[in-house]
């Protein structure tokens, strides 16, 4: 039987990539494309494919949590968190969040195909750089993700990151539940939870707050400059 | 005769993708692939290309170096310089056409956008289109 793979990215031109990758193995299929976090969620849980490739920066819903989303549906589900970063924050919240492969997106052509393999064989896989630092985990702090150090967002609920990305990429209240198949009214109480539980008083300070902690990213500035940290897809 | 392609972008499926796109053409032909500025600038005079498909955001050199140098060193050549950038802004696609590129399209719409660019850049014609006011400028 086929090992059947779900694909979640923004880029077009990044899933035929990766399509084209993928299907080059014999005994495995990508039997569904999503071009952001929540077609990703309900393509799942419809598909129920074997893995679930996600990249982190999508819009409508990030590929962290969808990650949380797929795991809070069914914990079997064996996802690989694709990224264009490889910092310590963005490696721990993707651990966090059930992700059982890490491959960065400029590696993918050279990595994908061992991450898959490593989850088909029930392994996980992540890149050099994360391998470092769920060893130095274990030396320094005796497990591997330091709960003092946890990510970013605590005290959200999966309902309220979600809302939290969406107000934050511009979204009216209005706008948000038309889109969850919410009420304005429930909205607009998750806004002011969430605004409270980060001691926000603005949507500007949610942006920011957004941006800090990865939940939306950014287009880099006009004036570009040739330094890897730069590179984005 | 065929068009001849150089893909250039940092990212190994990224230009897998753009491949496997043009693919969809018998009468082009996918000559190389670069994946920086510099390397570009190497490719171009190695194999001759008639479009240079390029990314903007790229390590050692920036694919806006990279077109200035190329236009100075291929001048009249009839070479073509399209960009394929995640940059979906005016100000950035000014920036590409001043150093010489003769079309630019945005990553996030080059699958709808890429043939028909390649296509018109490859006839000197000049093509455009950002994802917010997605028109080609022919």
């Amino acid at each position: 039987m086929k090992l059947r793979i779900l694909l979640a990215d923004d880029h077009e031109i990044v899933r035929r990539g990766l399509c084209s990758l993928l299907q080059k193995h014999e005994g495995w299929e990508v039997c569904g494309e999503a071009s952001d976090g929540r077609e990703a969620v309900e393509m799942a849980k419809r598909l129920k494919p074997d893995v679930v490739i996600v990249d982190i920066g999508m819009p409508s819903l990030n590929g962290l949590d969808t990650t949380r989303q797929l795991m809070q549906h069914d914990p079997q589900f064996k996802v690989i968190v694709l990224t264009i970063t490889d910092s310590d924050q963005v490696i721990r919240e993707a651990l966090d969040a059930g992700a059982r492969g890490f491959v960065l997106k400029s590696d993918a052509a050279r990595d994908l195909v061992s991450a898959v393999e490593a989850l088909q064989s029930k392994r996980m896989f992540f890149t050099p750089r994360v391998n470092d630092l769920v060893l130095a985990g274990f030396l320094d702090k005796g497990h591997v993700v330091a709960r003092n150090e946890a990510p970013s967002l605590p005290t959200l609920t999966v309902r309220e990151r979600e809302i939290t990305q969406l107000l934050a990429e511009g979204k009216s209240s209005k706008e948000v539940a038309t889109l969850l198949n919410l009420s304005t009214k429930t909205v607009e109480t998750h806004r002011s939870n969430i605004m409270r539980k980060l001691s926000l008083h603005s949507i500007r300070d949610l942006v920011v707050y957004a941006i800090k902690n990865n939940i939306i990213q950014i287009q880099m500035p006009a004036q570009i400059r040739s330094a890897p940290e730069t590179t984005v897809v | 005769m065929a068009v001849r392609i150089l893909l250039v972008d940092d990212h190994p499926i990224v230009r897998q993708g753009l491949r496997t796109l043009l693919q969809g053409r018998q009468d082009w032909e996918v000559v190389g692939e670069a994946s920086d500025g510099i390397e570009a600038v190497e490719k171009v005079e190695s194999l001759q290309p008639d479009v240079v498909v390029l990314d903007v955001t790229m390590p050692r050199m920036n694919g806006l170096e990279a077109c200035r140098l190329i236009q100075q060193k291929r001048k009249n050549s009839g070479l073509e310089v399209l960009f394929v950038t995640q940059h979906d802004s005016p100000q950035m696609m000014r920036e590409a056409l001043d150093a010489g590129a003769r079309g630019y399209v945005v990553k996030s719409n080059a699958a709808r956008d890429l043939l028909e660019a390649v296509e018109s850049v490859s006839q000197h014609r000049v093509f455009t289109a950002l994802a917010r006011s997605p028109q080609a400028s022919g």
